[in-house]
């Protein structure tokens, strides 16, 4: 066959292209549960480096990670009902696959949908550094829409559930040098300390370009966003502001509050 | 027996990628600031030139002039997603660090160069050696500038401390310029003349040069 006629390009070009996807798609579908692993290893990295368990997360081997990880105590909450759900086991909880699954989850209501998520689990793991007498830090899995893709990150809180420990991402893909700047250590470490719901047990807490008087009591709730990065500031204020709302773990803090104060006030 | 020897040897010093044709420089200057970046890369770039080569080579007599560029970047894409994919799951750390610039050997000039100026003329394993030859000149040169750019900025080698560092009491000095890529420039520009001063043919005829003072006419 002539080599520059058209049906003979036509050839070429689609077995070429035939060959070429086939090979891509082995490669990717062979590789993938390595790639799935590794991830699943540093997300537990960030895990382990929030939960206090290592001064520096990042400077641990693989195998002191999954070892650290085996420390925390994963619990699965139920956010319909906002209690822990011992049903399920949370290791054997994808949350990526029940947060689409149309049974394992619900459609967010529009007004609710700060976060632009669309639709969240019904299931969640969350994880609890346990000490001897109740728990040192809760570890809840947050995520949200960012500028330009979704924001996946944990927020730690200390043993009264109101006051942050900190917040820390392990997967978003923001403007190099703007919104990633959201993983900047000392902006996240401008997060401890503060508080999220007043004394009614609405949330107050916000990240905002607003100047805040630092002597003030709104000062509490309040971290400043980084500038040049509003969108990606605004969508973290709106990822907590959803994930600790009553959509989200409100229902479930609270009553784990509630139950902390009895015990205070029984003895 | 001589013409495989010299697909494979030429490229590494007489008619190398970089010093001579000046090709894929993008990267030699981006990722040489660490040398284990550099043999990653190295490879890389060796694998997928050898695979497209290869590959070209096989299908040149079926190749139709109008679309062959397309076809031809269609297989060398393949190779480079193929090695990228590896890389994310077998180096997962060294593939972070050089992010887009695997992407980017797509671009490389010198992948694209050899398809067409070697595997489209010639057989399979001819085209093979010429690609594993290429890939090595251009390792070459990655990993002699690294050496250079690690060494003088950092004081060590692939992370491991070599020159005794002032600040920890010793005499060297680490020059941070090494690790900003000028550096590379500098170091590709002393490299490309050192090569030419001692392989003299291949320096280039000017393409112009500036007129004498009686050729203007002036006074």
């Amino acid at each position: 066959m002539n080599n520059d006629s058209t049906l003979k390009a036509l050839l070429v070009v689609g077995l070429t292209a035939l060959f070429c996807s086939v090979v891509v798609t082995t490669t990717a579908v062979t590789l993938q549960p390595i790639q799935r692993a590794y991830q699943d290893l540093e997300r537990n990295r960030v895990l382990v480096g929030i939960a206090g368990l290592a001064d520096s997360a990042a400077a641990l081997s693989d195998r002191e990670v999954v070892s650290l990880f085996q420390e925390l105590d994963a619990r699965v909450v139920n956010l319909d009902t906002g209690a822990y759900d011992d049903s399920v086991s949370a290791d054997n909880l994808d949350g990526a696959a029940s947060a689409t699954d149309p049974d394992a989850s619900v459609a967010i209501p529009p007004d609710q949908d700060i976060a632009t998520i669309g639709r969240r689990a019904r299931r969640v793991a969350i994880y609890v550094v346990p000490r001897a007498d109740g728990i040192e830090r809760m570890i809840l899995p947050v995520y949200g829409q960012g500028m330009w893709s979704t924001l996946y990150g944990f927020i730690a809180l200390d043993a009264d559930l109101n006051t942050i420990v900190g917040i820390t991402f392990y997967e978003q893909a923001e403007t190099a040098g703007i919104g990633d700047q959201i993983l900047r250590a000392d902006w996240q470490a401008e997060w401890t300390g503060k508080k999220l719901y007043d004394a009614e047990g609405t949330l107050r807490f916000r990240v905002s370009n607003q100047a805040v008087d630092p002597q003030s009591p709104e000062a509490d709730y309040h971290v400043d966003a980084i500038s040049g990065a509003t969108v990606t500031t605004d969508a973290v204020s709106n990822l907590v502001a959803y994930w600790l709302g009553e959509h989200g773990f409100q229902p479930f803090i609270d009553s784990l509050r509630e139950r902390t104060d009895d015990d205070v006030q029984s003895p | 027996m001589s013409k495989a020897r010299d697909a494979l040897l030429n490229p590494i010093v007489n008619e190398n990628p970089i010093t001579l044709q000046v090709l894929g420089i993008c990267s030699a200057l981006a990722i040489t600031n660490s040398l284990r970046s550099a043999l990653v890369m190295s490879l890389a770039l060796t694998s997928v030139l050898a695979f497209s080569n290869m590959a070209i080579s096989l299908i040149r007599r079926h190749l139709p002039d109008s679309v062959r560029i397309i076809v031809q970047m269609t297989v060398i894409t393949t190779g480079v997603i193929v090695v990228d994919q590896i890389l994310k799951s077998y180096a997962p750390d060294t593939a972070r660090t050089l992010s887009v610039f695997i992407g980017l050997i797509v671009t490389n000039c010198i992948v694209l160069g050899r398809a067409e100026a070697f595997a489209t003329k010639h057989g399979v394993g001819m085209s093979f050696l010429d690609g594993i030859g290429n890939g090595l000149g251009y390792s070459v040169v990655l990993i002699v500038v690294a050496i250079i750019r690690e060494l003088l900025g950092t004081g060590g080698l692939i992370g491991q401390p070599i020159l005794p560092l002032a600040e920890e009491g010793g005499w060297f000095q680490p020059n941070l310029m090494f690790l900003l890529p000028p550096s590379a420039f500098f170091i590709i520009g002393f490299l490309i003349w050192g090569v030419r001063s001692w392989k003299t043919a291949q320096v280039e005829t000017p393409d112009y040069r500036p007129l004498t003072r009686a050729e203007t006419g002036a006074d």
